[in-house]
């Protein structure tokens, strides 16, 4: 029981990693990134071939390099591979489209690269994929099977909080607060001197570089990889645990991704498999987070921990105003959290 | 030759396919600007809803009228109960796309929930195989073809002839000016829903027993390549979709005499980036859209 709740936990914080990427990319910049799974998918091949030995296979089947380099140097490499990846994609797709077309491109852009990987098997091994992936640090570890779940949990532990705080960091330097200019508001962020495209090009990069750091994890921890493990649908559960958490907020996205990921995951567990249909679990956990995206969306826009506005006193919009931008929000003054509204009209007194 | 030609007849109906759902597409998004993600789907659904009568009867006729009848009540349904209560609130208009996907979701699986994964076979007697000129096409080929310049000269009488249709050109237009002058626009734009809807419910049809099975994914498969098509032809021009359709249909099966046919798709989503990158606003576009930011 406690390995399953382990690595249920573990995969959920790999989920997470991957949600705080997407945030970059969805909460600070405003990009509709629908080919975040696809980056999380090249960071899990990258790590794979370079931790594994290289290619025996026969034939067909093949990969490259094959370096037995180790964990860190395969976490480092997949990021950077992926970053550099989605340099070029963003490069492109960014340069003058707009949000909805900008969604449509990153599409396209996954669906070639989920065909490719599975058609030119010299590269990742197509449809097999890779497998027997060393566990990391096992070798030196020697730990029981228990022991090691918990090691590799602490681990992704370790590697959610690095990231987490290094996000943090960046969303309240000058680089995140230029980034939300542009996400409200483009025209007036260029006004002010902005250059918008390259803002949202690093953010760009720096997501998709968290999300090639969790596709080496979820390598790590699943020890294979192959094209039926990764779908670009999946791209979509990272945005209802974006819109559930609370769009902005690193915390609220963690949440958010242990709430899809792990919540959800165990309650759709709990409902009866009907026979003959396999998928029916999975189905009807998209389902369920179908209509959590829509009711989030309706009912709390701004999620369940909403976005930490700034602290300059920025006046929000009031609480009558229902729209739905990802602008209602809360003021985060010191320990205290008080409501826009409330202060403004107690000041107004 | 001989390949090149029957490739060429392959894309004549790959292309009628394809134009039927992209003048439904094409047609829906520039009059509510949203892009529907759920098109797919829809699709999806007209086949099933006609799967289901087939097991029943086998009345080609009243499948096409169940298939129409399911895709347009869906259509209407995602505008009318998700779509629009937002678009009152002011959503933004990702906002608007990231809901199309969330509808998506529900629909593919709760297809999947009911039905399951496995393929149904969806066939349809085909009749023998014609020399047409100097192409060959089986029965199942002709009835799509023509199908297709069916629909497009359908919509195209709409969109012309009807008050129905200058009231979505004056919507597509400017939704505003178009109040203003005294239209209707969430009914015109409700209306859209419905007659786009019920045009993809029978593209899924036609699309399901062409490959002769379907599956709860059969419609999002073709989705990009419909967003292709409608988005080389331009959107919200009829004959744009055609002339898309038949760019996207014609290239695809004849880069299958060259390359495995699972890159089909690759080529029509690299004429997409490429279009969208290089000519927003599609082939024969007489003002430029404002898909730049």
């Amino acid at each position: 029981m406690l390995n399953y709740w382990v690595s249920v936990l573990t995969l959920g914080l790999i989920f997470a990693m991957a949600t705080m990427g997407l945030n970059v990319k969805w909460g600070w910049a405003g990009e509709l990134d629908l080919a975040m799974f696809g980056f999380i998918a090249v960071g899990a091949y990258v790590y794979g071939v370079v931790v594994l030995p290289p290619s025996k296979l026969p034939a067909p089947d093949h990969y490259i390099l094959g370096l037995q380099w180790g964990f860190f140097p395969g976490l480092i490499i997949a990021m950077i591979v992926v970053s550099l990846l989605s340099l070029v994609v963003g490069a492109v797709a960014l340069r003058k489209l707009r949000g909805d077309y900008f969604g449509i491109v990153t599409v396209a852009f996954v669906l070639c690269l989920a065909i490719f990987i599975s058609q030119y098997t010299f590269l990742f091994d197509g449809f097999p994929g890779l497998d027997g992936v060393p566990q990391p640090f096992n070798g030196v570890l020697n730990l029981s099977p228990t022991g090691y779940g918990i090691f590799f949990f602490a681990l992704t532990i370790l590697f959610t909080f690095i990231a987490y705080f290094i996000l943090e960091l960046l969303a309240n330097s000058q680089f995140g607060r230029a980034l939300r200019s542009v996400r409200e508001d483009q025209s007036a962020a260029m006004a002010y001197g902005r250059n918008v495209y390259v803002l949202k090009l690093k953010a760009y990069v720096i997501g998709s570089a968290v999300a090639g750091m969790s596709g080496a994890f979820f390598m790590a921890f699943m020890s294979a990889f192959n094209p039926y493990a990764w779908a670009p649908a999946e791209t979509f559960l990272l945005f209802g645990a974006i819109f559930v958490g609370g769009s902005g907020n690193g915390r609220g996205v963690i949440l958010g991704a242990l709430f899809v990921f792990v919540a959800i995951q165990e309650i759709t567990r709990l409902f009866p498999v009907l026979p003959g249909n396999a998928q029916a679990s999975d189905a009807l956990r998209f389902v369920i987070i179908g209509f959590l995206i829509i009711a989030v969306l309706w009912f709390r826009p701004q999620g369940l921990l909403p976005e930490v506005r700034d602290r300059d006193g920025e006046p929000g919009p009031t609480l009558k105003d229902r729209s739905i931008s990802f602008r209602d929000g809360w003021v985060h003054r010191g320990q205290r959290i008080i409501r826009i509204a409330n202060r403004s009209k107690s000041e107004a007194k | 030759m001989h390949n090149f030609l029957l490739a060429t007849g392959f894309g004549l109906v790959t292309a009628s396919i394809i134009a039927i759902s992209a003048v439904a597409l094409s047609l829906q998004y520039s009059v509510t600007s949203v892009p529907n993600f759920a098109h797919g789907e829809v699709m999806m659904v007209g086949a099933y809803s006609a799967w289901v009568v087939s097991k029943h009867s086998a009345s080609i006729p009243l499948e096409i009228l169940v298939s129409i009848f399911f895709g347009a009540i869906v259509s209407w349904s995602i505008n009318r109960f998700v779509l629009q209560p937002f678009l009152h609130r002011k959503a933004k208009n990702l906002v608007l796309f990231v809901l199309t996907i969330a509808c998506s979701l529900i629909l593919q699986n709760l297809v999947l929930l009911f039905f399951g994964g496995a393929p149904r076979a969806m066939v349809m007697s085909v009749g023998g195989v014609h020399h047409v000129g100097p192409f060959r096409f089986t029965g199942m080929g002709e009835f799509t073809i023509a199908t297709g310049v069916v629909v497009c000269l359908l919509v195209h009488v709409v969109l012309k002839y009807t008050f129905f249709g200058k009231a979505q050109r004056a919507v597509a237009d400017h939704r505003e000016l178009a109040r203003v002058s005294g239209i209707h626009a969430d009914r015109t734009v409700g209306l859209t829903w419905l007659f786009a809807g019920g045009i993809t419910g029978l593209s899924g049809f036609i699309l399901a027993i062409t490959i002769g099975s379907l599956t709860p994914t059969t419609g999002s498969a073709y989705l990009l390549v419909i967003f292709a098509a409608a988005v080389v032809g331009g959107i919200g021009q009829a004959y744009g979709a055609i002339i898309g359709s038949l760019v996207i249909g014609l290239t695809m099966e004849w880069s299958a005499l060259y390359l495995p046919s699972d890159y089909k798709i690759f080529i029509a989503f690299g004429i997409l980036i490429t279009m969208l990158i290089v000519r927003p606003g599609g082939i024969i576009t007489t003002r430029l859209r404002n898909v730049a930011e």
